[in-house]
């Protein structure tokens, strides 16, 4: 008993010193880590060493670059072991996970994966990644940008980047870039195809009045709800701040860069296109009865199922969603995804994003991190992990999967960093205006059907009260406005 | 007494203070003792309720997030309270919450008062109505989301009753009766527990006085109003205080059922809002402070008025007994004559 109470207090406070040294500064928890090292691999203690001092051109001198590496060939005559902490428990659970694995060690025999799921991952992973203690390959969490080169390794600059793999601006610093994206997720809207049919809609809506049309040959034809909001649920009201960006406007540039500086972005453009018309199709949704009867008791559980029977026409959800819908009843076959029924200059676009990415440990050994990379490279070429995720691919020549079918001729828009030294701008306007956008403003999306269910306030009122809102908070900010 | 005269000589002779010694003797410990039970409950009360507090009054001078650079901007955020629209307006919300807790007393005294009578299978009853309280507000929130429902359990229990289901509001939709719809969440929940209240205080009334009240005459509302009412006078001002208090603050129905929106949104859950959503974290604090106040002054109220009216009837007995001991010393006389 005694010996255990001891064990464990020593323990604590082991726990306790190592997190104060990670408290003080990374660089601290770097040197812990060699040390560690050292003691582990003796032989390479030197390296590690010397390579602490210059990752980067130790890297680039190494010749270690993402698309240098052909898989199959480079680096085969690797032995070693690497672990890789997970967010996608779920998948390590199903055994699918191994089954990569496996795949992977036809083409890389040598090379040993270790996963491990962590269920708490953004969170916990963020601890991890502090005290180093994480091994090779990690899916990212949020870290400041200038910190990226203490933690990871870099796989290769911007512009060779950009030709084999997409999103590749989420973790880039300095022209260089420190993670490769696992999937993609597109912003567009699950419907129920056998609904849609049922209603004689052949062509998929490619602009608000189509849309519009769409619904209320829905609600004429059918006895589905056309149009389902998830208004009690809040944060899928959120989720339309999602289609203002790349789906609205077709550049990648808006939501960090251009809205800030724009005056009155709520503002009707007069051709269908940006926030207003987003907001507009809920609008006219609403008020033209194109949604479910009472919003205010609306089950974000029960949805699933709804829609998946036939009882819905359509919600206005991410990709992610698309596997939900399909799995939660018989007729997954009838669940489709479309794109936002904008269209800027002739042209659809939709907002696409990535999900969590891959970063490599910068603390590994020299084998470790070629066998690493190797690995995420396979991964995202040969594994199909993306496609089997309904994702958007993140290989430039990667199939896209069943779900994007309606995609075809469609540009998929993902969001470009702030300017640097505007990063916190967005953060400010959003909390000065309280309009929140893609950041939990909920309450503003409810107020518009609200007011749409209630006819107690026109379209336009809100959306001047949204720019005044946001004018203000530009004054206050002090942001400067271009147009 | 040989030691307690040593100690005084002791004291006397102004020997050098030694702290260990005192702390060990009958006295020290005692002023130990005095102290540590003053000092610790003082201590907890400032670090857990006085010093967050003046952080709070604090932060509602400074334009400030959690985390980053905080602004001392005077009076800004109050006056700020004063002209948003959306602060006042919710506490408007605040009056069905009053009216809600009005009904709620008067159910409660009404069942207390027959509940302290005898009846069949009462502890039962008591057990059923004292029951709501017990759930937590989370779970009561999801239970009337889903008795709400258009087509749930309510409107099932009304067609029952013969309602056309077109005929019926769409509870939780329909602004003008969705805060009644909450207020009632609410009152179901609390009337239990202020009947349980009121027949502590009822059965504390001597028996005797409701047999004399029959000899006279007296029926079981008669009882109740010249007996029961006049008896359980304190706990009945204690009951509204809380309530309407309570009512100024009230945060758990709109926020799970509704979560604030459509109209619903109460002061406390804007004032979360704007505190956590939009971190406007200043604005919110001095908020919360105009909240205080406006309770200070609720309170301060309610007790003038129940202080007036009690004193009123209090000023007439005394009225009465000294009317009566002046016959009676007048009757004396006489008799003396």
């Amino acid at each position: 008993m005694k010996l255990k109470r001891v064990l464990a207090l020593s323990m604590a406070a082991v726990l306790t010193l190592s997190m104060v040294g990670c408290g003080s500064g990374s660089n601290e928890s770097t040197a812990v880590n060699t040390n560690e090292e050292a003691a582990q691999v003796p032989a390479e203690a030197t390296d590690d060493a010397a390579e602490e001092t210059a990752t980067g051109e130790k890297a680039a001198v190494d010749g270690l670059n993402y698309v240098d590496i052909v898989l199959g060939e480079s680096y085969t005559d690797i032995t070693t072991t690497i672990k890789w902490i997970s967010h996608r428990t779920d998948l390590i659970e199903s055994g699918a996970m191994d089954t990569y694995i496996e795949k992977f060690n036809e083409m890389y025999p040598n090379i040993t994966v270790e996963v491990e799921g962590v269920t708490n991952y953004a969170d916990d992973a963020l601890l991890r990644l502090t005290s180093g203690d994480w091994g090779d390959i990690m899916m990212i969490p949020a870290v400041d940008k200038n910190l990226l080169s203490e933690y990871f390794v870099p796989y290769g600059d911007l512009d060779s980047m950009k030709e084999v793999v997409r999103f590749v601006d989420q973790w880039m610093y300095d022209n260089t870039v420190y993670g490769v994206a696992s999937t993609g997720n597109a912003q567009g809207i699950v419907y129920n195809k056998a609904v849609f049919e049922k209603a004689g809609i052949t062509a998929i809506p490619k602009t608000p009045e189509e849309f519009i049309a769409a619904l209320q040959a829905i609600k004429d034809k059918t006895d589905a709800i056309p149009l389902y909001t998830n208004y009690a649920a809040g944060w899928t009201m959120g989720a339309w701040d999602a289609y203002i960006n790349g789906s609205a406007t077709g550049s990648g540039k808006y939501m960090n860069q251009e809205l800030l500086h724009t005056k009155d972005p709520f503002k009707d453009y007069g051709d269908d296109t940006h926030a207003y018309a987003v907001y507009k199709i809920l609008y006219d949704a609403v008020a033209n009865g194109l949604t479910e009867e009472d919003y205010t008791t609306t089950d974000w559980e029960g949805c699933k199922g709804m829609i998946n029977g036939g009882q819905i026409g359509c919600m206005v959800l991410g990709s992610w969603a698309y596997s939900q819908m399909v799995d939660a009843g018989e007729n997954g076959d009838d669940i489709g995804y479309m794109s936002f029924p904008i269209t800027v200059n002739g042209k659809q676009y939709a907002s696409a994003g990535p999900d969590y990415n891959y970063g490599i440990n910068v603390n590994a050994s020299n084998d470790n991190k070629a066998a690493a990379m190797v690995f995420v490279k396979w991964m995202t070429e040969e594994s199909g992990f993306a496609f089997n995720e309904g994702g958007v691919p993140i290989d430039m020549d990667g199939e896209y999967p069943e779900l994007y079918s309606a995609f075809e001729g469609i540009e998929f828009v993902a969001d470009e960093p702030a300017v640097a030294g505007e990063e916190d701008i967005l953060n400010e306007l959003n909390a000065e205006s309280e309009l929140n956008i893609n950041s939990g403003g909920d309450t503003k999306v409810q107020a518009i059907i609200e007011h749409a269910a209630n006819g107690d306030k026109t379209f336009d009122e809100i959306m001047n009260e949204w720019n005044e809102a946001w004018t203000g908070a530009q004054e206050t900010a002090g942001v400067e406005v271009t147009n | 007494m040989s030691a307690a005269s040593s100690q005084v000589v002791q004291a006397k002779q102004k020997r050098p203070f030694y702290f260990l010694k005192w702390a060990k003797s009958r006295k020290g410990q005692q002023t130990i003792i005095i102290v540590a039970f003053m000092f610790i409950p003082l201590l907890l009360l400032f670090t857990f309720t006085y010093f967050p507090f003046a952080e709070m009054f604090k932060f509602s001078f400074y334009k400030m997030k959690y985390i980053g650079p905080r602004k001392f901007v005077g009076l800004d955020n109050y006056i700020q309270v004063f002209k948003r629209d959306d602060c006042f307006g919710a506490l408007k919300l605040s009056f069905y919450y009053i009216g809600g807790a009005m009904v709620q007393l008067v159910i409660a005294l009404y069942l207390a008062t027959m509940l302290s009578f005898k009846v069949k299978g009462g502890n039962i009853f008591k057990g059923f109505m004292f029951f709501p309280y017990l759930i937590s507000g989370i779970a009561i929130g999801f239970i009337f989301k889903f008795f709400y429902t258009r087509g749930f359990v309510f409107d099932t229990v009304l067609q029952w009753c013969g309602f056309e289901l077109e005929n019926l509001p769409y509870w939780l939709k329909d602004q003008r009766i969705n805060n009644i719809s909450l207020v009632a969440t609410s009152v179901w929940r609390y009337f239990g527990q202020n009947m349980v209240l009121f027949i502590g205080a009822i059965m504390s009334v001597d028996a005797e006085l409701y047999e004399a009240a029959e000899l006279d005459g007296a029926n079981k509302f008669q009882q109740f109003r010249f007996i029961i009412l006049p008896s359980i006078k304190t706990i009945v001002t204690l009951n509204v205080i809380l309530s309407i208090t309570g009512s100024l603050s009230a945060f758990e129905p709109p926020y799970v059922i509704t979560s604030g929106a459509n109209g619903t949104g109460t002061y406390f859950v804007i004032m979360n809002d704007i505190a956590h959503v939009s971190q406007k974290v200043g604005l919110a604090s001095s908020m919360a402070i105009v909240l205080l106040f406006i309770i200070f002054v609720a309170t301060v109220l309610q007790k003038l008025f129940f202080k007036y009216v009690m004193r009123d009837e209090e000023d007439e007995n005394k009225r009465a007994g000294f009317r009566r001991e002046k016959s009676l010393v007048r009757y004396r006389k006489k008799r003396g004559a």
